[in-house]
């Protein structure tokens, strides 16, 4: 008998092949402009790139074979992840296939199943996340947005915020409240919202990178019929710990890590020899924690597979994923030096060259300024700590 | 010269007075939307308050002030992140024509900058290995990244001398034609530009070589002197308002400051704006010292707080959560204010390789405060 590990091990590098001569062989060269320049995408540009990837079969290819997906193991997941971002390919926008898609062939009802699955597959609906609050960022127990029950449908009151494409989504899964008084996770329910409903508003949010990724949700009477419930009232809590266990396998990071440090190579090969020896020492370093980067988060996946993780593994290859990225944009925005701070938001916006440095530099200086975000969303650094510190280490 | 740290510190408060009513948020929020990237109200206010005139000489109506004096001002430009050309024209531009313009340059320029009605901007750096040349009184090659040269009435240029070699700083008007000028913003709103001279008729400034160098060297480590000065001022605030969410923000029950391991961070970025507060005073200082003194402590000031104010910075972001990345609140800007200072006026390795430089030709430095 073939050992699932290493089986798996097959499978990921055929994915990892399959994915290289996709990128040279099918994928579109607009698309790969923008993406290496770090360009902003347009919806259009997301959801061909979707169905781009739907079409080999991969947007859902972890999903169970019997809602259309491959089955994937977790290192398939991860490798796949890992691949698209070394090739510098669009973020795998993961609200749909690998947020609430999940959540849905888990636990909705086969009405939700048949109705929600094929369309998050295809990307026919675009869906956005409805978790954080002003007052519930890190917390999710203080979560204030409230579904009372009235007949056949859900009023839904209050504001999400952090909503990345709101803009652009069709629907909202969304954390509400449907009990009051009660211990705060029995409270809280997951409800699917219809973005076009009356009483949604969304304003955006403009962040310091001059673009329009996030938004504040204003729910405001919003009546959701009740069979948008997923499973039952109050489990709401169980549903998004599933769904963060879901998100454990962020491959991606590793993938931008190497792809990141790659351009720092070559930015760093174009520098002025003064600044070589020490660019060269600085840019060893972040090779060094790439590396222990990379090993650890593959023996992590492995570790998952076989059902011998310590529990820090989500934590380890977010903390340092995320740390080391920063790390090596900064980097680069200092051997770009003075190309590395001429900029102006709205030239990314019109695909022009940058006053100075190469084609990239304007993209570069992006990245920079809105992966100061990549160590606050997705669970903060802050947090990760504390979930190692009291799950792991017993503190 | 004497330092005065009286004067400074009136200096200081006026300027944190005018800054407090005159240049909020919101009403730097609308400075950001023009066309200039500055506000021509603010920068005539400037000249009637007297800091146009700091770097110039009594004789001529100015204050001739200190470099402590200069700090304090800088410090609350930093602290407001004044978008106007305080540093490239009242304290660079002014500081080579105070130490290099023949009576003529001086007599036809320094009325215009006290009264705020020319904006000088200093080009120095070059895209390339061809350096700008001047033959016959006409400049020819290219500048980037000219701070404020977007808007300059004058600029002095840095070129080679095309009849002696060797390089000279020269006068040049942007508007007498042959220069092509390319605006652009910067990652903070302020503005510069890229610069093509054809040809462009250029006056020298400053007859003898070996002074222009010794003068340059001067007003360079002013200039960085000031910039660290900027840098404390941008540095205060974040520490500060950083302080305060800690205290407001509730997570989890209570307010997040209650956390140990945030508090300990709270105490390093406190001690990091302490340092800073030290080194530009030393900076300040040494500004009277002997070139490489000068240059060890100066440079060695820079390449420190450009790493500090890069930590502090990323800190108050991080400790922010979403906020601290969002346009709407002021952190971001002092971010983006931050990472620009440190790439202007000598970079953090630039002024780290100076430092060790000098410490290696037996200059300590920093010690005589």
């Amino acid at each position: 008998m073939t050992d699932p590990i290493t089986e798996a091990r097959q499978r990921a590098e055929g994915l990892k092949a399959a994915i290289r001569s996709f990128y040279d062989g099918v994928m579109p060269a607009d698309l790969k402009r923008k993406s290496r320049l770090h360009q902003v995408l347009d919806k259009d540009d997301y959801v061909r790139w979707m169905r781009l990837l739907n079409d080999q079969g991969w947007a859902v290819g972890h999903w169970p074979k019997e809602y259309g997906g491959q089955a994937w193991s977790l290192l398939e997941r991860f490798a796949f992840e890992d691949q698209l971002a070394r090739l510098g390919c669009p973020w795998v926008i993961p609200f749909g296939v690998k947020y609430v898609g999940p959540v849905i062939y888990a636990f909705g009802s086969p009405e939700q199943k048949a109705r929600f699955l094929p369309r998050i597959a295809t990307t026919d609906d675009f869906w956005a996340q409805g978790y954080s609050e002003p007052g519930a960022g890190s917390d999710l127990a203080g979560l204030r947005t409230e579904a009372i029950r009235e007949g056949g449908h859900y009023v839904v009151n209050g504001q999400k915020v952090w909503t990345t494409y709101a803009q652009w989504a069709d629907w909202l899964f969304c954390l509400v409240k449907t009990a009051r008084g009660e211990q705060a996770q029995k409270s809280i329910s997951f409800l699917l919202i219809d973005m076009r409903s009356p009483g949604v508003t969304v304003k955006p949010i403009p962040t310091m990178d001059g673009y329009h990724h996030v938004n504040e949700v204003w729910l405001e009477n919003v009546r959701v019929p009740a069979e948008n419930l997923v499973g039952a009232e109050g489990e709401g809590w169980t549903y998004a710990k599933y769904l963060l266990k879901n998100e454990r396998t962020a491959g991606a990071i590793v993938g931008m890590a190497w792809h990141a440090l790659e351009r720092l190579k070559s930015l760093a090969a174009e520098a002025a020899p003064a600044s070589r020896d020490r660019l060269g020492t600085r840019i060893g370093e972040l090779e060094l924690r790439f590396m222990a980067l990379e090993v650890a988060s593959y023996q992590a996946v492995e570790s998952m597979m076989r059902g011998t993780e310590h529990g820090a593994e989500a934590s380890l290859i977010k903390l340092r994923g995320t740390e080391l990225y920063q790390h090596i944009a900064e980097a680069a925005v200092d051997t770009l030096g003075l190309a590395g701070v001429a900029w102006d938001a709205a030239a990314l916006h019109a695909a022009a060259p940058p006053p100075l440095g190469p084609e990239d530099a304007g993209g570069i200086i992006k990245d920079h300024l809105y992966n100061r975000a990549a160590t606050i969303f997705g669970g903060a650094s802050e947090i990760q700590r504390n979930i190692v510190a009291k799950g792991v280490l017993g503190l | 010269m004497n330092m005065d740290l009286e004067t400074a510190a009136m200096l200081r408060d006026s300027a944190a007075r005018y800054a407090a009513d005159n240049y909020g948020f919101l009403q730097r929020h609308a400075v950001l939307g023009e066309a200039t990237g500055y506000s021509a109200r603010a920068w005539r206010d400037y000249a009637d308050l007297g800091w146009l005139a700091l770097r110039l000489p009594e004789a001529h109506g100015g204050l001739d002030a200190d470099p402590l004096a200069v700090g304090a001002l800088m410090e609350v430009v930093g602290s407001r992140l004044l978008m106007e050309p305080v540093l490239a024209s009242a304290i660079v531009g002014t500081g080579l024509l105070v130490k290099l313009g023949s009576e003529a340059q001086q007599a036809a320029l320094f009325p215009g900058l006290a009264d705020g009605s020319l904006r000088l901007a200093f080009a120095d750096a070059e895209p390339g290995d061809s350096p700008c040349r001047v033959r016959g009184g006409r400049l020819s090659g290219r500048k980037i990244s000219v701070l404020h040269g977007d808007v300059a009435d004058h600029l002095i240029v840095s070129a080679l001398d095309g009849a002696h070699g060797g390089r000279r700083l020269y006068l040049v008007d942007p508007a007498a034609g042959e220069t092509e000028i390319t605006r652009y913003r910067l990652v903070d709103g302020r503005g510069a530009a890229n610069l093509h001279f054809a040809g462009a008729p250029a006056e020298l400034l400053g007859a003898d070589a070996a002074a222009v160098e010794a003068a340059l060297a001067e007003v360079l480590d002013e200039a960085a002197a000031a910039a660290c000065a900027e840098a404390l001022g941008a540095v205060r605030v974040l520490v500060a308002t950083t302080c305060d969410y800690l205290k407001i923000r509730k997570q989890f029950g209570r307010a997040i400051g209650t956390n140990q391991a945030l508090q300990h961070r709270a105490v390093d970025m406190f001690l990091l704006q302490e340092e800073v507060a030290a080194l530009t005073l030393a900076a300040q200082q040494a500004l009277c010292r002997p070139a490489a003194e000068r240059a060890r402590v100066v440079s060695g000031a820079k390449a420190y707080i450009c790493n500090a104010a890069r930590h502090v910075a990323n800190e108050a972001v991080q400790m922010h959560g979403g906020l601290g990345v969002t346009e709407e609140l002021d952190v971001s800007h002092y971010f983006r204010r931050l990472m620009v200072n440190a790439a202007l006026f000598g970079s953090r390795d630039e002024h780290f390789a100076r430092f060790v430089a000098a410490g290696r030709n037996g200059v300590a430095g920093g010690m005589h405060t």
